[in-house]
């Protein structure tokens, strides 16, 4: 159990800045998870806290001891790798000892351990097995497990679902928030899936360009995204992203209310609707390109009318459009997100 | 150079680990080597009290002297001789192997075990073959009218280190086009022979062409091999006799060092064939970086 | 194969039974000629059918030898060339597999050069450098000693690059789980790096210790005491006066001795052979 305190992280390969000097206080027990496209420097991050990166500058805490200098293996964290990293050619037994062993702990204590976890995991009946005669699914669960007889201070995920396949994703992801919720370990998780980030954390942090763009939960980060490239990130599909004086020009008359300095205005495809709500809103003329159907739902590509402006509508069922038809469709003054363009910033 | 994202962070321990790789290096390869080199430019008189320095007088003088010309000579053919008739034994005897299904792997076993024979050894099973009183091989050719003597012979004696040389070689040649041969796609010979092309035309159009960088890499081994190997085939033997007809330039520098005690003629001679080594490896690799373009 | 040609097959089969006749018929002669007395060869051809005195031949070589070539018996020579062979092998094996550890796993100064300076004894074979080496050995004082006969040759650039390669496979992330696990460089090396690397090891072996039994020059230069001649090397002692005196039976027997032992290794062990010999070589 320990808090985890980033302060001014700063990490350059050679000239080249991964990591451009990043803040964060992780509260014991809590659930973060690092977001963001590739090279963004969130595996880098959570590479500096394990001790598998030299730190260029800044400080790392974990439990308010500076381990800046420490090895991986004093820093009391565990971690979860994306290709699981079990040693192939130990048993699965074995592997959940080796860091134990490694650490000395008593033989009471480790066969404790392992019988616990094992039993957490469901992996008893594999215990005596190499790791190539498991599936996928059962050697992510030995990752798992390698992580959990440590009982460290805190976890650390590198991407730990995206080797499975799609069905066992949602399961694991649902099972690592459970386990994670009982035992209350600080965890820090990488992931470039925006679902699994959503889902899993207690705190999000959107990560672009080797800079922190929002902290938050993940329903503050999806109500308030804080940049344009969070609002951009975060949703699927993204937020519709509008030039002010278009709106402006579309909507003449109507009072949109947005503070001084905002220029671009981002609606999610959710709150565009096709029906004139009874709230102020704006009304857009739009010629339909494209319906695509994704079950119970469809998402409508629309041009907005006189501009090369594309947006989407997220509409419930199976509406029958024909492409190139034109339709109106409006949405509410109290759901636009008011943005600057230079500084990439909300407004409000 | 390559290596890996993260490394251990010790400072001493690497140079630890490399030492004794290190120190055998330069304590019996790059030291005597350099040695060599040094004394390439000496004479030595002949009572070893007084050292010279003579700049390049020991090569010209070698490559003035007609014996030294006709060891060069000899390698030269003995080592073509050996690396292409090994090669194209070995290559025979791999395409027909892989037509074989079931039984490749018993010819394999029975073709491949001589790569563990000595050279030396080969050179005395031979030996002992063409012995010309009571050797069986001279005994038949005796029988066709060949009066077989590698003790006198230069030919014969020439011919009877090729052989033995050879005959250790196949097997390594022939592990080696298997190999390349496996690796060829099956799809490509059936395509071939879809678009009307029978066995023979295959092998030429597709197969042989494909095998290019195993024959290229295979020829520079063999150069080599002949080279440098040899020398226990020819010490064991012909001892580069009948009137230095069989003295390849590993057994001259031999010689000349040991027998002769001639050292700034053998250490010059060294050189000499170290540049030729150098030279072929430079080949080899740069071929190796071109096959990786590929 | 692509269509059924029974007379391309018949050819095939017929090239590689002619193939395995060549590659035979010079064993088969010095295994009969073994079998045989030293009188049976006097007609001027050797006997094609085994003879009676196979073991009275072979025990002959194995326990007092050919007396008058100044070689020893067969069996201290054999055991100096299993001492030679396993040193060398063990050898190379170590000493390469320690640097190849260095170069994959360290960053340091001077990585480059030291790869460098292993890569160059690729370029220099004893054959080049006899005479300096010798001197350097006798100045050492390893002359007739099994150190001088195993050391110079353990320094190995293909082993290096055999496990180089091998590590440079090897996943990034099992290094860092097993920092991450408590393990040192060391106990990294001991307990994942060499298990995984066993069969590397063991293909590499096979081929050093056939490498290391036939060593031919370097005994001849290293050794005058017979007490450590090496069982390749003294043959040719005992040939060079089976001509004079008509001893060629117990000669054979002495070449089939000296073959046996690294051609059992290959053939017993003739996948990891196959596997070792075209990964190390390519």
């Amino acid at each position: 159990m320990a808090t985890i305190e980033l302060i001014d992280l700063k990490k350059n390969y050679g000239a080249i800045p991964a990591v451009k000097g990043v803040d964060l206080s992780v509260a014991d027990g809590e659930f973060i998870v690092l977001v963001g496209p590739s090279g963004c420097g969130k595996s880098t991050l959570l590479r500096m806290v394990a001790g598998l990166e030299s730190v260029t500058s800044g400080r790392i805490e974990i439990g308010g001891r500076d381990v800046v200098k420490a090895e991986p293996a004093e820093r009391d964290i565990a971690m979860v790798f994306q290709n699981y990293a079990l040693y192939p050619h130990m048993t699965v037994r074995k592997n959940l000892e080796y860091g134990l062993r490694n650490r000395r702990v008593k033989n009471e204590e480790i066969t404790r351990r392992v019988q616990e976890a094992a039993a957490m995991l469901e992996i008893g009946p594999m215990l005596d097995r190499k790791p190539r005669e498991l599936s996928g699914g059962q050697r992510q669960r030995v990752a798992m497990g390698r992580a959990l007889v440590r009982e460290p201070a805190a976890f650390l995920f590198d991407e730990p679902l995206s080797n499975l396949d799609a069905k066992l994703r949602v399961q694991m992801r649902v099972e690592i928030r459970r386990l994670q919720r009982r035992l209350k370990t600080t965890s820090l998780y990488v992931t470039h899936d925006q679902l699994e980030a959503m889902t899993l954390a207690d705190r999000l942090v959107v990560m672009n360009g080797g800079l922190v763009e929002q902290v938050g939960t993940p329903v503050e980060v999806y109500e308030r995204p804080a940049t344009v490239f969070v609002a951009g990130f975060i949703g699927s599909p993204p937020m519709n992203l509008i030039d002010l004086d278009y709106l402006r020009a579309q909507s003449a008359g109507t009072d949109l209310a947005l503070p001084n300095g905002t220029d671009l205005v981002g609606i999610r495809p959710d709150d565009m609707v096709l029906i004139g709500p009874v709230e102020p809103s704006i009304a857009l003329k739009a010629t339909v390109e494209l319906l695509e159907p994704v079950g119970g739902e469809s998402h409508l590509h629309i041009r907005l009318a006189g501009s090369n402006q594309l947006a989407i509508v997220r509409v419930p069922g199976r509406p029958s459009f024909v492409e190139g038809s034109e339709i109106s469709v409006f949405a509410r003054i109290g759901d636009l997100h008011p943005y600057n363009r230079a500084s990439g910033n909300r407004t409000d | 150079m390559q290596g890996k994202r993260t490394v251990f962070p010790n400072k001493v321990l690497p140079y630890l680990l490399l030492l004794p790789q290190l120190a055998v290096t330069i304590v019996f390869f790059l030291w005597p080597a350099a040695q060599a080199f040094w004394s390439s430019f000496q004479r030595e008189d002949a009572f070893g009290f007084k050292t010279t320095f003579v700049w390049f007088a020991n090569y010209t003088k070698l490559f003035a002297d007609p014996v030294y010309l006709n060891s060069f000579r000899t390698t030269v053919i003995f080592s073509l001789a050996v690396s292409l008739l090994s090669l194209g034994i070995a290559l025979l005897l791999a395409v027909a192997a892989t037509r074989m299904l079931r039984s490749s792997r018993i010819y394999s076993t029975l073709i491949v075990w001589p790569y563990a024979v000595a050279p030396a050894i080969a050179g005395i099973l031979w030996w002992f073959l063409f012995n010309p009183s009571i050797g069986i091989i001279a005994y038949v050719l005796r029988r066709f009218g060949i009066d077989w003597n590698h003790l006198v012979d230069p030919n014969d004696a020439m011919i009877l280190v090729v052989i033995a040389a050879t005959w250790k070689q196949i097997s390594y040649n022939f592990l080696f086009f298997m190999a390349g041969l496996q690796s060829i796609p099956h799809s490509l010979e059936e395509a071939a022979a879809i678009d009307g092309a029978g066995p023979t035309k295959r092998f030429w159009t597709i197969i042989f062409p494909l095998l290019s960088p195993t024959t290229f890499y295979l020829m520079v081994i063999n150069v080599v091999y002949a080279m440098f190997d040899t020398f226990g085939v020819i010490h064991a033997t012909t001892e580069g006799g009948p009137a230095r007809a069989t003295e390849i330039l590993v057994y001259k520098v031999y010689f000349d060092g040991f027998v002769g005690l001639n050292l700034g003629s053998s250490a010059a001679q060294s050189v000499i064939l170290m540049a030729i080594v150098i030279g072929l490896t430079v080949v080899q690799f740069r071929w190796v970086e071109r096959r990786v373009q590929y | 194969m692509v269509e059924n040609r029974p007379l391309l097959n018949f050819l095939s089969h017929l090239l590689l039974i002619l193939g395995v006749a060549v590659v035979v018929f010079p064993v088969y002669v010095a295994f009969i000629a073994s079998t045989h007395g030293p009188n049976d060869f006097l007609s001027g051809v050797v006997p094609l059918w085994p003879g009676p005195h196979l073991l009275e031949n072979y025990s002959q070589m194995l326990t007092t030898g050919l007396s008058s070539s100044g070689a020893p018996p067969l069996l201290p020579m054999m055991w100096n060339s299993l001492i030679m062979a396993v040193g060398v092998a063990v050898g190379k094996i170590s000493i390469s597999i320690l640097s190849a550890f260095a170069i994959v796993y360290f960053r340091f100064p001077f990585r480059t050069l030291a790869f460098w300076m292993i890569f160059i004894t690729l370029m220099l074979p004893v054959e080049v450098r006899i005479v300096p080496t010798f001197q350097v050995v006798a100045s050492l004082g390893m002359l007739n000693n099994y150190g001088g006969l195993i050391v110079p040759l353990i320094a190995s650039a293909t082993a290096t690059f055999l496990f180089r390669q091998f590590f440079l496979t090897v996943p990034d992330e099992l290094m860092e789980a097993a920092r991450v696990d408590g393990a040192g460089p060391l106990k990294f090396f001991w307990d994942i790096l060499l298990p995984l690397s066993r069969t590397n090891i063991a293909a590499l072996f096979i081929i050093l210790f056939v490498l290391g039994w036939n060593q031919y020059l370097w005994p001849l230069l290293i050794t005058t005491d017979p007490h450590l001649y090496t069982v390749v090397m003294g043959i040719k002692r005992m040939a060079a006066v089976a001509d004079a005196e008509p001893r060629w039976n117990i000669v054979m027997a002495a070449v089939m001795l000296a073959a046996l032992p690294p051609v059992l290794v290959i053939v017993a062990m003739q996948r990891l052979f196959v596997k070792g010999l075209t990964e190390t070589e390519k």
